[in-house]
């Protein structure tokens, strides 16, 4: 039996250790938000936080998330408010929406270590995967959360 | 600008020739209309096959319930064009309900929701809004009418005194008001006119305006249902393998391991593969591995890209050829040329990959078949289900997910279907099979490689006079429209695999097109540009050769032979003018210039690049389009912007074969292009007036050959072929 904090809720599942992450949480814990891409660690459709760092959940083995709080898409605001998902919507951003959650939470992670990122930083830290191409809005989605945060 | 009649007629509010522009690096400030409600609960509804607001049908496209909740039906699949937010809009703009409160429900298959064109249930070719417009308007006007008849009846007022108005109709002069609602009942009495009258252009309040897109919300906050995501009671969940070779099987397997692992239920074989199907997808995915398969290569295990290639390069030579166009003498012509230039150009192999691997949830028993499924050929679907299960269709119901990550064309076929299906009818369950990225690009029907010469006969001005046109090409269209498939047998030619070359913008006196149907056992069919990508990659960069041939700039020859062809020239000369063509750049920096006609749509795109060595970087892409008209100008940017970045994967990557299977099966070979690589985007669009055209497969047709003329440009080096990566180049 497996005890994870998801999105501030402590559960407990019964899956073995080695079990990735991304499907304890889309399928023990019915939160299907983070999505299946690749199995690989090469798109980040799976992002989530794990004590606040992007971490590509489809790698991540459950059992090594114990103690560890996990914050999924569904939990980075209760009501689309947080300032990433607020540019998100402003810049209108997803296309088919696959990637989003993955894109998102990915951008969160960056804004909070790094409150006003650099062109550079954004692309050093934003490796997602678009099929659909929404790079251009992801980036300026990300410079208007960024300048969200800074009270403007 | 010309004054013409036909423009000012087609001026819908948008102004004469208006040109629409979004600058993408700059802030949007994009009109933000109220959003309607989540599909959340239209997924419920999907679930339980139950419409979740009952209702009084209006007909088959709008439901309206007593307390004025209006649920308009999408026929088209939702993935990632805005067809869910647009042709909602065009109905509930006709009709004169408030747009920021109607609920949107996913349709079922039925004739109702064909598109009219083909009298086929479908989503793709870029053509949900040109065939669907006109329905969209009629269905507004046509349940409009109803329910002003509705109110002017029970206030016994003229029917011409009542109007729509956010949900309502009103009586202006006496101040009287009823909700759609309170008149639902009664409308759905009154007979639905014939040819009810559409309001003007100028009354429409939604159309041409950039609507905040209804699926949005649930995209960033995790709550959209994708095909991936569907739960139905007592489902099970199934990890699947086939043979990683194109024809091969599987020779053995051991399936009491499986059995013993955690959680399986069931090993189920599949055409050329296996399914486990377990408790969740983990359990099936561990019992997938244990069951350690072995196969057998199959009949075409020599298969490799040398061979392939030659293949085509022999039969490029000696055909046989179908000959569909054939005007004026273009052997004579090009014995007499002046000068001739006549050069090869091939296309790659190219993957769906869309985000969400292929998946489908079936349940099916002896008697019904309940699928639920990311479609985008729901009817195929139904009729290869029938056929697959020997089931009358009656007994057939194929739901779709309110969302499809991606469809690019794959997901019109019904193979992922019908495998669903197979599996849930063997143990007698329902199960939701999951494919994983290995089994969706091995699987995957591929965007056909091609072959294609093109030689020209040009007069002393450099002018050509003759084109003869060779295309080899397996079948784009024939797994999607078994329809086709006697015309196809006899004619010798796909009709889509000469897209682009059929019809030509470019007005050549004589002209001859041959083409191949290449017979390959690498399944191939549509993908996102279908034959105008290919063929545009090889046309527009043959366009360039002849240019720099006749030591012309590469835009003053387009605009000579555009010289008839206004609104080609007004997007040429919009493009260069915004790609900044007449400016000088640095050396190791080129700009190169496209232009096609596709889907209904002109579109002239400038890429401009700098080569370092073995390093590309593409800095910008501009394009001026012209759809006729400009329905949703946020929706369509989008759109174009999207498709650049799918046209660069174009050139970055390829299918390539060794040894009967695809060398690449997941994205650290299969490399889609980063969000590090890409370039500023410019897009602009110019309202031209003609009929409406499509949006979504336009922007990656002309971006390929853009490239090549842009590389060079910068480098003097040309490429007659793609990914760059062949000509040892890479993207930094």
């Amino acid at each position: 039996m497996l005890e994870l904090t998801v999105n501030g809720t402590i559960h407990q599942v019964d899956v073995e250790d080695d079990t990735p992450l991304l499907w304890v949480l889309r399928e023990q814990l019915g939160l299907s938000g983070t999505k299946f891409g690749c199995g690989i660690a090469a798109c980040g459709a799976c992002t989530v936080h794990v004590d606040g760092q992007a971490v590509r959940s489809c790698s991540f083995p459950a059992g090594a998330a114990g103690g560890r709080s996990i914050t999924t898409i569904e939990g980075l605001s209760p009501d689309r408010s947080h300032p990433v998902q607020q540019a998100w919507i402003q810049e209108q951003v997803p296309q088919c929406g696959y990637c989003q959650s993955g894109m998102i939470m990915a951008a969160a992670a960056l804004l909070k270590e790094r409150p006003a990122p650099s062109e550079a930083e954004i692309d050093a830290a934003m490796t997602n995967l678009c099929r659909c191409g929404t790079y251009a809005r992801v980036r300026r989605a990300i410079h208007r959360a960024a300048a969200t945060g800074r009270g403007r | 600008m010309s004054g013409s009649s036909e423009l000012a007629a087609q001026d819908r509010g948008l102004g004469r020739r208006e040109f629409v522009r979004v600058v993408t690096l700059a802030t949007g400030g994009l009109a933000v209309a109220l959003v309607p409600a989540p599909l959340r609960a239209a997924a419920r509804a999907l679930l339980t096959g139950v419409a979740l607001e009952p209702g009084v049908p209006l007909g088959p496209w709008v439901r309206v319930t007593p307390d004025n909740v209006v649920t308009i039906i999408v026929s088209q699949a939702e993935m990632g064009q805005g067809i869910s937010t647009t042709l909602p809009a065009i109905l509930t703009d006709e009709l004169g309900a408030a747009w920021e409160s109607v609920r949107l429900e996913t349709a079922p298959f039925a004739t109702a929701y064909q598109n009219p064109r083909f009298h086929w249930m479908f989503t793709g070719n870029s053509e949900s809004s040109q065939a669907f417009f006109d329905l969209m308007r009629r269905t507004g006007a046509t349940v409009r009418a109803m329910l002003v008849e509705a109110a002017a009846q029970r206030w016994q007022v003229p029917s011409g005194e009542c109007r729509a108005e956010r949900s309502a109709i009103v009586h202006a002069s006496s101040g009287r008001r009823a909700t759609f609602g309170e008149l639902a009942t009664a409308a759905a009495q009154i007979p639905p006119p014939q040819d009810p009258p559409l309001k003007a252009d100028r009354e429409l309040t939604l159309v041409g305006r950039s609507l905040s897109r209804v699926d949005v919300p649930a995209k960033v906050d995790g709550s959209a249902v994708f095909g991936i995501d569907i739960a139905v009671p007592g489902m099970l969940v199934a990890a699947i393998r086939t043979a990683p070779t194109i024809a091969g099987s599987v020779r053995r397997y051991d399936e009491a391991a499986a059995r013993q692992a955690p959680g399986v239920r069931a090993v189920v074989p599949v055409p050329r593969g296996v399914a486990v199907v377990a408790d969740t997808y983990w359990h099936a995915r561990k019992g997938l591995a244990a069951l350690q398969l072995e196969y057998d290569a199959g009949p075409v295990a020599e298969i490799d890209s040398d061979l392939i290639d030659a293949r085509y390069a022999h039969i490029l030579e000696d055909g046989p050829w179908a000959t569909p166009v054939l005007e004026g003498d273009v052997a004579a012509r090009l014995g007499a040329a002046a000068q001739t230039v006549s050069e090869t150009y091939t296309n790659p192999f190219l993957a769906h990959a869309t985000m969400e691997p292929m998946n489908c949830t079936a349940d099916v028993t002896a008697d019904r078949c309940n699928v639920w499924a990311p479609t985008q050929g729901q009817e195929l679907a139904v009729h290869a289900l029938a056929a697959a299960l020997q089931m009358p269709e009656d007994r057939i119901s194929v739901r779709r997910s309110p969302y499809l990550g991606g469809g690019f064309g794959r997901r019109l076929l019904p193979d992922f279907v019908i495998q669903a299906a197979l599996v849930s009818r063997a143990i007698g369950a329902a199960v939701k099979v999951i494919w994983d990225r290995e089994e969706d690009i091995r699987r995957d029907h591929y965007r056909p490689a091609s072959t294609i010469r093109l030689a020209a006969a040009l007069d002393r001005s450099g002018a050509p006079q003759a084109l003869h046109a060779r295309v080899v090409s397996p079948t784009i269209l024939r797994p999607v429209a078994p329809f086709l498939d006697r015309q196809m047998n006899d004619t010798r030619v796909d009709p889509s695999a000469l897209e682009g070359m059929l019809e030509m913008s470019y007005a050549f006196p004589a002209r001859r097109v041959d083409f191949h149907l290449f017979d390959t056992p690498i399944p191939t069919s549509v993908l996102r540009t279908t034959g105008f990508g290919p063929n545009t990659f090889a046309l527009e960069s043959f366009v360039d050769e002849l240019a720099h041939a006749t030591r012309t700039d590469p835009v003053a020859y387009r605009r000579r032979l555009l010289r008839k062809n206004a609104r080609g020239l007004a997007v040429l000369n919009r493009a260069a003018q915004l790609g900044r063509w007449e400016t000088p750049l640095p050396s190791g920096r080129g700009r190169g210039v496209a232009y096609a006609r596709a889907f209904g749509t002109l579109i002239a795109q400038i890429v401009e690049v700098s080569v370092h060595g073995e390093l590309l970087q593409v800095h910008r892409v501009v394009s001026a389009v012209d759809p006729g008209r400009v329905l949703d100008p946020g929706i369509a940017t989008a759109a174009i912007e999207g498709g650049v970045i799918f046209g660069l994967a174009g050139t970055k990557t390829e299918i390539t074969f060794n040894q009967g299977a695809a060398r690449q099966s997941n994205f650290d070979r299969y490399v889609l292009p980063y969000l590090a690589e890409a370039p500023e985007l410019v897009t602009e669009f110019i309202a031209g007036g003609g009929p409406l055209g499509g949006i979504g497969e336009v922007s990656p047709v002309t971006l390929p050959a853009a490239l090549a003329n842009a590389i060079f440009a910068a480098t003097g080096r040309r490429l007659r072929s793609m990914p760059v990566t062949r000509h040892g180049l890479r993207f930094a």
